[in-house]
């Protein structure tokens, strides 16, 4: 690399949030394109839990373009990375002929390098290719001076990514164009319309690598009979449902729609050949407790849901959370002397009382929850101002590197 | 009791079969009736290796219809029973009314004694009640001299009671008619159609009591959408399928349809609300080795089914039997000094190939299988003609009964 410093207008650092779907997406009706055959909607993870850090730099000195993912180079050629380098690009040309100021025109020729991180371990399996192209979009987006819509272009990198370009809860509309111009994200409500709720994502030791959600989807939608269905005929109601109930607040409905949901979602990776089981023994532990707790209230006071692995989230409103943790310890009790159990916003301790207890009767399973991480709704991408925080030194390389074996 | 001795003409004693249907019933659309929402189809077992055999006796002398089950008296109130034994006196004082010898009309006010046993434990939870009321039926019938469609009231004990009513293939057709006449069983091939299908049973060790099938369903009726959408627009062009399958002696399909249908029955307990789990992690594994050697071997040769508790059936042909079962013993290694491990028709010990087992490579499951029944298709019910086999003394009281704890 030349001992020429870079100008410092070429380098841009943000953050992009995890989602968690409420009505789930499962299948494409285009692959290329990744359009879905249902709309989907999701509620957006608080970035100071949960979040990805990108960092690019352009310069003509770069020879190639280069990715490092958390503190390792990766390959460039992934075509999911292609999708939207080329995309953005693209865009960034668009907008350019469209007569932008030629003096802070960067020059679309030059390579770039990309570095990113997640504060959170990508073995948790906690949805980190949303968050991932999300940040990707935005921060390629800020660096050329991309502006309006770019959930179509987060979209082309990983389906759910496009739910993660805003904040709050936020709605994935199918489209019908064939192009995908209308397959786009919306956003529902902003964060701060519902601040009582609260995000519990109980994660799971993983015992074995689930079936990826790109094949396992391909399956799913090429044999399962019951998800053609789903998709037709009972997800665009519930869409409705789902989106009146936020409106409302009304955690009774938004609960009970968001369990039946993840239910389906599983019911059809059942009924595909061969069939595919995400939820494993811990997994209905947690709907058992979910459920007996809110018969036992008479009320729907927690609702779980599960993707493609084995983490749990749970939502539920912040004068549930103590109770609640204090359940997960008592049935699911942590390593005495392992690493923190509860990670994110404050729990208190509180006592259950022997009435509940014998309400839940469930045995304990030791360990079956690795930790915590107690979250709410938070916003969506943002850029970094604190330039001491970019990822890429002043040579273009990053900063931190993981050892090699 | 009166000294008197009994009219042996009174004593009939029957065995009926157990079946394991391979396209599912599961929802009703009529409670009292018993009237499904969907056809289901099922191979009838062989009597050698399962059967309920059934002792009736009538007299003057008995004070109330009584009933013993395995060695313990049971409540002869019990709703199912009284339509059991109401139908058949119906069908019976029809029949006299009709215009038959009076000499041997048996009094229809008489009190019956009825004494049935399995000659597999209750506790495997082996579809037990389709084996029990198809025998009772056929019994009483034979005491009574109905002759004729008898499904019919074999199904109001237990749905799928009807299909035990006869030997092979048989299907429950679901009917249309508000009084549920036409919702009858009927043999689509002879148990003697297809030689070399076996069926093994894999008897699991049953951690805890699952929801019992009449709730279940009901529950899964009221609650899921896919569970309607199957009955209407899946099954009907299954059952077409798989009743040509069995008259080609097409394997490839018949297990393809059977492991989809198995899948597709707890998919809709999934999408029940709250949610029903009758797989386990045993199933689970089981159902992978299925598929890892179908796999393995470019066919499907082994199709696995399950129904609503933890037991594996698993369909093949005689010359797969030994290997399978080797495979079984590797990867769900018994008790080294518990019970006889293989019961029912003989298995030879074969060796299983590195490359066959480096194919399956799974972990191993130790006891997770507690026995294996291996049978095949057999006949309907059938009169016992050895008068020393009645369950019922000569005082119409069972011979053996269980001491009371």
């Amino acid at each position: 690399m030349s001992d020429e410093k870079f100008n410092v207008k070429s380098l841009v650092t943000c953050t992009a949030p995890v989602n968690i779907a409420v009505i789930k997406y499962w299948g494409k009706r285009n692959e290329g394109l990744i359009l879905p055959i249902n709309s989907s909607l999701s509620v957006t993870l608080h970035q100071d839990q949960l979040k990805t850090t990108t960092t690019v730099a352009s310069s003509r000195h770069f020879k190639e373009d280069r990715i490092w993912l958390n503190g390792k180079e990766d390959n460039i050629n992934h075509p999911r990375l292609q999708s939207c380098l080329r995309e953005i690009r693209r865009l960034a040309r668009k907008r350019s002929s469209d007569g932008g100021n030629t003096s802070e025109k960067l020059n679309l020729s030059h390579k770039v390098h990309i570095c990113s991180i997640n504060n959170f371990p990508t073995a948790a399996g906690l949805a980190s290719s949303a968050a991932g192209y999300a940040c990707l979009v935005y921060t390629l987006a800020r660096l050329y001076g991309v502006e309006g819509e770019l959930s179509e272009v987060a979209r082309q990198g990983s389906g759910s990514a496009c739910r993660s370009m805003y904040g709050g809860f936020v709605q994935w509309i199918m489209g019908d164009k064939p192009d995908g111009k209308d397959s786009i994200a919306e956003q529902i409500q902003p964060e701060t319309h519902w601040p009582e709720l609260r995000v519990l994502i109980l994660v799971v030791s993983a015992e074995r690598k689930p079936v990826g959600s790109t094949a396992g989807m391909q399956t799913s939608v090429q044999t399962s009979p019951l998800l053609k269905y789903r998709a037709e005929s009972v997800v665009p109601e519930r869409m409705k449902e789902m989106i009146a109930a936020i409106r409302r607040r009304d955690f009774e409905t938004f609960g009970e729609l968001t369990m039946k949901d993840s239910n389906q979602f599983h019911a059809t990776c059942l009924d595909t050949y061969p069939p595919i089981f995400y939820l494993n023994d811990v997994s209905k532990r947690i709907i058992s407790l979910v459920h007996r707790y809110n018969t036992y209230y008479g009320r729907t006071r927690l609702a779980y849901t599960f993707d493609a692995g084995p983490n749990a989230v749970v939502y539920t409103l912040e004068e549930h959370v103590d109770e609640f943790v204090e359940l997960i310890k008592q049935y699911f009790p942590p390593e005495t002397n392992g690493e923190q159990f509860l990670k994110g916003l404050a729990v208190s301790p509180v006592s259950v009382t022997e009435e509940l207890k014998s309400a839940i009767g469930m045995e304990s399973c030791p360990r079956g929850i690795s930790y915590i991480i107690n979250t709410k709704a938070g916003p969506g991408p943002r850029v970094v101002e604190d330039t001491s925080l970019h990822l890429l030194g002043s040579d273009g390389l990053p900063k931190h590197l993981k050892q090699s074996a």
